[in-house]
């Protein structure tokens, strides 16, 4: 073995325990990075009062939020419901959809806060080449910077996830709601986290670069929108398509059709319509974390038919999302002929290609703002000192 | 076996110290170091003096292998920091002019995360901080938020902190800024016996009196360039400047044209007057003559100290 060892030739074969050893010491640096700046942010006060304002902000909408919707059911029972009129859906579906759109927007807000001062502050107060100069490698240091803001961000939805089991608890929901939906929050939270600390690494100035963060989850949210709307009038296009014939017409005859079934039948010769191909620019929903969220969480079970149902928030944004990136080909009637899915059966998702495009951004800035963190530095952000 | 024969790895480099061979550095149009020459031999503390914007800091950094020179190289004990810069770490504390330090956290706890990142065993950490704290003394304080320790006493955490994992090379920016006059005894002495524990200490420093006490040699930089390379012998050895005042100013006078030397009324309080004098042997026998003369002589001693010397000579060259 000792012979084998000294020969020349190819390199011997990595010892498997120095590897394990040396993931370990990579990983160790990370957590001691993370201790310390947990140490630097628990112990100030204005992120206990930040965490505060949040949970009674929370609180007070959750409370509107159920008050509003016991109002409308007191109106909504003084009135004589029509026939095949569905029983409402209990208060927790509109409590969880209006509470998870403040939790996302309040996590928006929030994550630049807590992430776009985290290298350069560190630079201004002059204690990041404290780190440089230790054992600790650039990544280590960037990757503790964004677990510790993300764990902070955490904590902030921590802090909501009573309301939202809350709402869980009122009925017309299940675990696995808020389940998928927390994940989901946690994962747009680090996605703006680590667009936060990429930016903060390579921006000089911390005000600056917490400006540039909330300009960038502001072209997230209604930029992409703005995008997607503009975008849509340039991708004017044809599909070949025959007439729809509705079926069900006339009131009372025969039976309805069950939710999601088609109500039409397609016949005639194939003709050129004019559409908007939004299959094309539909990716720029997808940047969208709203879109994202809500394309992610299941919807509850529908037995009737849409006809009398307006769905809620989370489902019509998926929804929608879903038929802008079917395009024309999925969603215009009779398109080559087919008879097209309705609403509710547009299975295609949208939000994975949302989350390759979102940890794709988060990936890049982190990955520019790493080459900016080696050392010996090479070039120098203008206008910064090193120490 | 031949020493050519022995595998790079396991050939220990030696504590040579550090040393840096035409380093230059630029930051967009400003030439902040041009080809500049350093050398700190270890086992001894070596200063470099220049006057503010020199490129003190600059030439530090690279040093400390933070900063890339644009060209030139630079090694720590024989090892380059852009290749072996985990090596290199292991043996450089660096102390920054800049007073960076983690407010919240206590001294006890920042020398604790900072022997973490170098990766100091777990179960010796706790006596190597104690074991610093002791040395800068802050003890008492070490369960403090840094943020209510005075300026000096930051300074002093901050010398702990580049001690924390032993280094063999040591560079320390502005380190006697902000130390009251115990503080930098303490410091002379701390330096003193860490040179001669063999480390290859760098001061940086405008007090050039605190400097001729603790330094074996100095380097003068200006706009950029190395100006002058000497140990204090040889500074010492180039003459320094005397103040002498007497009683009598018009007698003490009238004695050093007698004795045929150059001297220029002192720019001083009290009437003095000062002359060049190439060693110290000629200071004492002219003091000898002075008072064997019967003048009344009140005060004889050099006006400045060695380095300051050759410091204001440069800065004469330089006008």
């Amino acid at each position: 073995m000792s012979v084998e060892k000294t020969l020349p030739g190819p390199a011997p074969v990595p010892d498997p325990a120095a590897g394990r050893a040396a993931v370990a010491g990579y990983f160790g640096g990370i957590r001691d990075v993370v201790v310390l700046e947990m140490k630097q942010r628990l112990r100030s006060r204005g992120w206990y009062i930040m965490l505060g304002i949040w949970f009674v902000v929370i609180a007070l909408v959750t409370a509107l939020t159920w008050a509003g919707w016991n109002a409308s059911m007191e109106v909504r029972n003084s009135m004589p419901v029509p026939d095949g009129m569905p029983e409402p859906d209990g208060p927790g579906s509109a409590i969880f959809e209006v509470v998870l759109a403040f939790v996302l927007l309040f996590a928006l807000l929030v994550a630049p806060a807590l992430s776009a001062n985290a290298v350069n502050g560190d630079r201004a107060g002059g204690t990041l080449a404290i780190l440089q100069i230790t054992l600790l490698t650039p990544g280590q240091i960037l990757w503790g910077k964004f677990c510790a803001a993300w764990l902070a961000a955490i904590a902030f939805l921590a802090a909501s996830a009573p309301f939202l089991i809350f709402a869980v608890l009122l009925g017309g929901l299940t675990p696995g709601h808020v389940l998928v939906s927390l994940v989901m929050l946690a994962v747009e939270v680090a996605v703006i986290c680590g667009i936060g600390v990429g930016i903060s690494a390579l921006a000089g100035r911390p005000l600056f670069s917490i400006v540039v963060t909330y300009l960038t989850v502001a072209a997230l949210v209604v930029g992409s929108l703005i995008a997607f709307a503009l975008g849509v009038q340039l991708t004017q296009g044809t599909v070949m398509a025959n007439q729809p014939q509705y079926k069900g017409m006339e009131y009372g005859s025969g039976t309805m059709p069950g939710p999601g079934e088609p109500t039409y039948t397609c016949a005639g010769p194939l003709v050129e319509q004019d559409v908007l191909r939004t299959e094309r620019v539909a990716w720029l929903l997808a940047l969208n974390p709203y879109v994202v969220v809500a394309d992610a969480i299941p919807y509850p079970e529908r037995t009737v038919t849409p006809y009398y149902y307006s769905g809620g928030m989370i489902e019509n944004i998926s929804q929608g999302a879903r038929a802008a990136i079917a395009g024309p080909e999925g969603t215009y009637p009779c398109a080559n002929g087919q008879v097209q899915p309705q609403y509710l059966k547009q299975g295609t998702p949208l939000w994975p290609l949302g989350l390759v495009l979102q940890i794709g951004l988060g990936g890049l800035l982190l990955r520019l703002g790493w080459r900016s963190l080696r050392t010996p530095a090479r070039r120098l952000a203008l206008g910064t000192r090193i120490a | 076996m031949s020493v050519a024969e022995i595998p790079e790895t396991t050939r220990a480099p030696l504590a040579s110290g550090v040393s840096a061979v035409g380093v230059s550095r630029r930051f967009g149009s400003v030439h902040a170091v041009e080809h500049m020459d350093f050398d700190a031999p270890a086992g001894r503390v070596t200063a470099l003096i220049g006057p503010n914007g020199a490129g003190k800091t600059t030439l530090l950094l690279m040093l400390a292998s933070l900063l890339q020179p644009d060209s030139g190289e630079i090694t720590v004990d024989g090892l380059d920091p852009a290749r072996d810069s985990a090596a290199v770490r292991r043996r450089l504390g660096w102390m920054p002019d800049t007073l960076g330090v983690w407010e919240s956290l206590t001294a006890r706890e920042i020398l604790v995360q900072m022997a973490r990142f170098y990766r100091l065993p777990r179960s010796g950490i706790e006596a190597r901080v104690a074991e610093l704290l002791a040395l800068v003394r802050l003890e008492d304080l070490a369960d403090q938020p840094a943020r209510v320790l005075s300026k000096g006493q930051q300074q002093r955490l901050s010398l702990a902190r580049a001690l924390v994992h032993d280094p063999s090379v040591l560079l320390l920016d502005e380190p006697a800024a902000g130390l009251d006059p115990g503080s930098r005894v303490e410091l002379r002495t701390l330096l003193r016996n860490l040179a001669a524990a063999g480390k290859s200490v760098v001061v940086s420093s405008h007090v050039l009196s605190e400097l001729d006490e603790i330094a074996d040699g100095a380097v003068f930089v200006n706009q950029g360039r190395t100006v002058k390379q000497q140990t204090i012998e040889e500074a010492a050895q180039q003459g320094r400047r005397y103040a002498i005042t007497a009683l009598d100013p018009a007698a003490l006078a009238a004695k050093l044209t007698e004795l045929g030397l150059e001297f220029q009324a002192g720019s001083g309080r009290r009437p003095s007057v000062s002359l060049m004098l190439s060693h110290d042997d000629g200071a004492a026998a002219l003091l000898r003559d002075l008072v064997t003369a019967g003048i009344a002589v009140v005060s004889f001693g050099p006006a400045s100290g060695a380095l300051e010397e050759t410091y204001m000579s440069l800065e004469t060259e330089r006008k």
